[in-house]
């Protein structure tokens, strides 16, 4: 989130969207109630009319997979009546860069931006990669961005925006998202009022949006809309994302994904042979002065992580030859790994805490891949589908060599530990009880392994040695051989924050060396600091664990209660709050002020850095200071689709071609369907009469993921104790099945039995002059808990089984191209009332 | 112990069921093999093991306007109740103590259950086929005489559910009966110490109906 979870009370118009936050975060839910008490309203956009449909002021039903061409015509609608914020948008967003004049649009051709490159088949291009040479800014002879300021350039951003959803007409967007005109109006009419300066508005958004082969699109489609609306930065505005596991946050922030170091440091790639190209390939230089290009810092939070790693005696050049690199090309996403697994590329795997068994896409496949390992490590609290896969549905335990290990590991009330909620607050847990039998906390797992890694690399030595040899490991007390005996949580957290590694003397004052830094702007590039997370620099200092603090005063009056806990960064509790302000640092909406500058300082939140407003000559700073030209994207030349979000269909549509467009589908896709040799467990059904029926998958109140743990407790597996399937009225009676009654549910890649809850809550939508019918199903059960299936006289029974498999089982393994997050939401299956 | 009620505001509840399982967990009440029955509403009624259970209810309207209501069904906690009078049978089996709580004591293995269950306007208690014991709500008086919530409120996120002195939440109740307008009235009337805030007629819910007549009222 770029705001938090109490700030949502200080939103005027609340735009749930991707989401369901009544049932999924129903915590949301009390802030959301304040604000509508206050007279916010509430607005819900989904398949399905959910619970938050039912609390909404206005719904609108969509189509699974068309969100894009919904915002886009929302765009096209701002523009349109001259509702944006106008100062906002002129000075705080890219709307006035010029673009190359090479720089082409959609609508100018054939579906896609200029530089594709790819094959042309009957779909539009596919197997393709962009040239994004032509979505570069015009630059003047010093280097800084041309701009037009009165938007009368055809190729300012503006201009293009205008161009491009030009065509995202209400007629045409209701005929891609089956929303009737009048309801799309009426979202719009009342969200565009967010626009007026001394109003907000925010989006709460979840799996609905990042599922999709276009998932990062929805969100840049938000994005823009938030920026011409001038939500950015503002008390109740901002794009938040709400996230599904207490801690994801954080594990994200500490480095989770393949493709990042903890603080969104880039992992190393091959080509990137020594610190200094490393540090030169993702350093950004701007030439702007104004712009404060905060990631011009990144050499000082590389050395620092190295120093982490590594400690203080070797020196930057070697702990970085120590680091893993990637090799230049390849993604090492989940779906990738998985086919690699699938063509038996791997000898083991440690799935820790997780169950892909049933959490990944095509999960037939999954369970498959793991069938060609040597060994598999679980590390879970509960038996579950991945440690016993071997002896799943459709396995013969005779033919699978797989060893797997189970480790039992502690709970989280079961540890000390910092989580960091979606609204980045990292909060102290103290332990509650103590772990069970011989489960462990995982760090303490994670250092049982250490230790018995670098024994075998001390006495068999092997090819490289020294990463492992020289890793600083000073995690807790340790036994007479040097071996930490168990990791002590506080000085982790220590780590993370980092110490002065020399005496250090910052604005005449003396930082004694083995001192915690106080900030991350102390942080320095020739290796006198250490810090495990430059974001997270800060959190623990010379006064103490800031996550551990519970204090309920709330001075600013807008929910900031800076002194509860900690957030990242810097206690900031709003992100790009500088854009809460006009150039002289005044409030755009002072009865909810968060920051604002008064007699040469600045009031209220921790302000995005602590120059002066932008109008102080020479000495202000552009807002958006993580972007490299510190404005906010209207444009945003990053993605690997395009600099606009455009409409594609999902990879698996109900009809035969994008009614916006001559291109189908997104052009960039991983396409693991034209891949050989695995080609045939990824299979794809679009427009095929045999799987009419768009699906959906989501998640209930009473389940957790994929179940493992909340399927085991019998007050929630009474509640929800199966799978089923939410169909429409109508579709009912087509298909002749009856309310309860067992059907199949067929894809492309599988089937599952599931419950049939006939529900008015669905509907048919009319696309493209077509009925086309919708279900959705949870995703949380698997077979391991079933009534049905075979318990050994040790396996554990659960006191209330559950019904049903994973839907994963049906999903389709196909990812989003920026992050590869597979499109779960949308995708195509028949129903059959079960013989 | 002055006397305490409970409201439960209907327009407020969202069907997260915290309150349904805060109550097994407070009272340690066993999970029921249930299996969905094209509802998300489980387990199907109320048992010696469910003492509250969220009923949904659904429906579209001739212009299509969805709605979706839930509501906890649990011990109405009447202020005369006929249960307390059928128990005097068995001393000790039925009491009613100074917060208004009617509770089940282990004496009601003694108890016909027809007799007691005939007598409850509602259709609250059941009984425990294995132990013999008939049980329901208790308020949760252990809690309450201890200066806690009930568990049921104290896991509530939305406030739909409210606990506190019986005038307090009686205004309470009025003043959200005046702001929801329309229907919207108090069910199943005044003489309970759990008391809904229905927004529309009661009568459009799967609720039974208050007796006109209180003694030895018999469900249909
Ligand atoms: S609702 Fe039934 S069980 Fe509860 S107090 Fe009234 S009569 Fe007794
Ligand atoms: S008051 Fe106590 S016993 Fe009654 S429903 Fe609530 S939690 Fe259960
Ligand atoms: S806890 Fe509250 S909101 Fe949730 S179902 Fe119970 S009464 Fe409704």
């Amino acid at each position: 989130m770029t705001n938090h979870w109490i700030d949502i009370r200080n939103s005027d118009y609340i735009l749930a969207m991707g989401s369901n936050p009544v049932k999924n975060h129903p915590i949301s839910y009390k802030w959301i109630t304040k604000a509508v008490e206050n007279g916010g309203t509430l607005i819900s956009v989904d398949p399905c009319f959910t619970a938050t449909s039912n609390k909404a002021q206005i719904y609108a039903p969509l189509r699974s997979g068309t969100d894009i061409a919904f915002l886009g015509g929302m765009i096209k609608y701002i523009l349109d009546n001259d509702l944006y914020f106008k100062e906002y948008v002129r000075d705080y967003t890219n709307a006035a860069f010029l673009v190359d004049p090479g720089f082409k649009l959609p609508g100018d051709g054939d579906g896609v931006f200029s530089g594709l490159e790819g094959i042309k088949t009957e779909e539009g291009y596919v197997d393709a990669k962009y040239d994004k040479t032509t979505w570069a800014y015009q630059k003047d002879e010093k280097g800084i961005i041309k701009k037009d300021k009165t938007f009368k350039d055809p190729h300012c951003v503006y201009q293009l925006l205008k161009k491009h959803y030009s065509r995202y007409t209400p007629e045409k967007v209701s005929d891609i998202t089956g929303t009737p005109p009048d309801k799309l109006l009426a979202v719009y009419s009342a969200y565009a009022k967010s626009g007026a300066p001394d109003k907000s508005g925010t989006v709460l958004y979840a799996m609905g949006w990042t599922q999709h082969t276009v998932g990062v699109q929805n969100i840049r489609a938000m994005s823009i809309i938030q920026l011409l609306l001038g939500n950015m930065g503002m008390p109740g505005g901002g794009v938040n994302a709400m996230r599904g596991e207490s801690n994801v946050q954080g594990s994200t922030d500490h480095g989770l994904l393949f493709h990042i170091l903890p603080g969104y440091l880039k992992t190393p790639r091959a080509a990137q042979q020594t610190f200094a190209d490393y540090n030169a390939a993702y350093t950004p230089k701007s030439n702007d002065p104004l712009s404060a290009n905060w990631w011009s810092n990144y050499p000082k939070y590389s050395a620092s992580i190295l120093r982490a790693f590594y400690g203080p005696k070797l020196s930057l050049d070697e702990s970085y030859r120590y680091l893993p690199k990637l090799d230049t090309g390849p993604d090492y996403s989940w779906l990738t790994v998985f086919d690699q697994m699938y063509q038996d590329k791997f000898k083991g795997f440690f799935a820790w805490g997780q169950n892909p068994a049933c959490s990944g896409a095509n999960s037939n496949k999954t369970r498959h891949a793991m069938g060609k390992l040597e060994w598999l490590v679980n590390v879970n609290l509960f038996d579950n589908e991945t440690a016993s896969f071997w002896k799943g549905p459709d396995m013969d335990p005779a033919k699978i060599k797989t060893e797997v290990f189970l480790l039992p590991c502690a709970a989280s009330f079961e540890k000390e530990g910092s989580i960091s909620n979606s609204g980045r607050w990292m909060q102290w847990r103290y332990k509650a009880a103590s772990p069970p039998g011989q489960a462990l906390p995982d760090g303490d797992i994670v250092n049982e392994l250490m230790s018995r890694v670098k024994t075998l690399y001390q006495t068999q030595k092997g090819v490289f040695p020294d990463p492992i040899l020289k890793l600083s490991w000073d995690y807790g007390p340790k036994n007479a051989a040097g071996q930490v005996k168990h990791i002590e949580p506080h000085l982790v957290a220590r780590e993370i924050n980092g110490y002065f590694l020399e005496d250090t003397t910052i604005k005449d004052k003396v930082y004694k060396r083995g001192t915690l830094v106080p900030n991350f702007t102390m942080l320095s590039d020739t290796g006198a600091t250490s810090s495990g997370n430059w974001l997270y620099c800060g959190s623990y200092n010379e006064e103490g664990n800031m996550a551990e603090r519970r204090q309920k005063d709330d001075p600013s009056g807008i929910g900031l209660y800076a002194n509860w806990a900690w957030s990242w960064p810097l206690n900031r509790r709003i992100l790009y709050n500088r854009a809460a302000v006009d150039v002289n640092g005044k409030p755009w909406a002072p009865r909810k002020r968060v920051i604002e500058w008064q007699a040469e300082t600045w009031k209220g939140d921790v302000p995005d850095g602590g120059w002066p407003p932008l109008a102080a000559a020479g000495k202000g700073r552009y807002p958006f200071i993580m972007q490299v030209e510190g404005h906010g994207s209207l444009f945003g030349p990053g993605m690997a689709d395009g600099p606009f979000p455009e409409h594609y269909e999902p990879f698996e549509s109900p009809l035969g071609a994008n009614p916006l467009s001559p291109q189908f589908i997104n052009p960039v896709l991983v396409r693991f369907d034209r891949i050989s040799p695995s080609k045939n467990v990824n299979r794809r059904a679009t427009n095929n009469s045999g799987f009419p029926i768009v699906c959906t998958t989501y998640r209930v109140t009473e389940h957790w993921q994929t179940g493992v743990m909340t399927r085991w407790q019998p007050w929630l597996a009474e509640m929800e104790p199966g799978l089923f399937v939410e169909i429409s009225t109508e579709l009912a009676e087509l298909k002749n099945i009856r309310n309860g009654e067992k059907i199949m549910v067929h894809s492309a890649r599988g089937s599952l039995e599931a419950i049939a809850m006939v529900t008015v809550r669905w509907q048919p939508f009319t696309v493209a002059g077509k009925t086309v019918h919708q279900v959705g199903m949870p995703y949380h059960y698997g077979w391991s808990t079933t009534a049905g299936r075979k318990y050994g006289a040790k396996d554990k029974k659960p006191e209330v089984f559950t019904f049903g498999d994973s839907a994963n089982l049906i999903t389709p393994n196909i990812g989003d191209p920026n992050t590869m997050i597979p499109e779960s939401k949308a995708f195509m299956v028949d129903i059959v009332k079960k013989a | 112990m002055e006397r305490m009620t409970l409201v439960i505001d209907v327009a407020k509840c969202t069907g997260c069921r915290s309150c349904q399982v805060a109550c097994k967990n407070w009272n340690q009440l066993k999970g029921e093999q249930t299996e969905n029955r094209g509802s998300h509403e489980n387990p199907p009624d109320l048992s010696a093991n469910t003492w509250n259970r969220v009923v949904f209810v659904e429906s579209r309207d001739a212009n299509g306007k969805i709605d979706m209501t839930f509501i906890s069904d649990r011990c109405r906690h009447c202020e005369d109740p006929p249960c307390l009078e059928i128990g005097q049978s068995v001393p000790g089996a039925v009491v009613q103590d100074d917060s208004g709580a009617v509770i089940f004591g282990k004496k009601t293995r003694e108890m016909d259950f027809d007799d007691l269950t005939s007598n409850c306007p509602y259709d609250i208690p059941r009984k425990n086929e294995a132990t013999g014991r008939i049980s329901k709500c208790t308020m949760c008086n252990d809690r309450v005489s201890n200066g806690l919530q009930p568990a049921c409120v104290k896991a509530c996120p939305s406030g739909a559910l409210q606990f506190g002195p019986r005038q307090e939440m009686l205004r309470f109740a009025s003043g959200r009966i005046e702001a929801l307008g329309g229907d919207a009235n108090l069910y199943p009337g005044e003489e309970h110490n759990v008391l809904w805030v229905l927004p529309e007629s009661s009568r459009k819910y799967p609720l039974a109906q208050a007796p006109t007549g209180w003694k030895n009222y018999r469900v249909a």
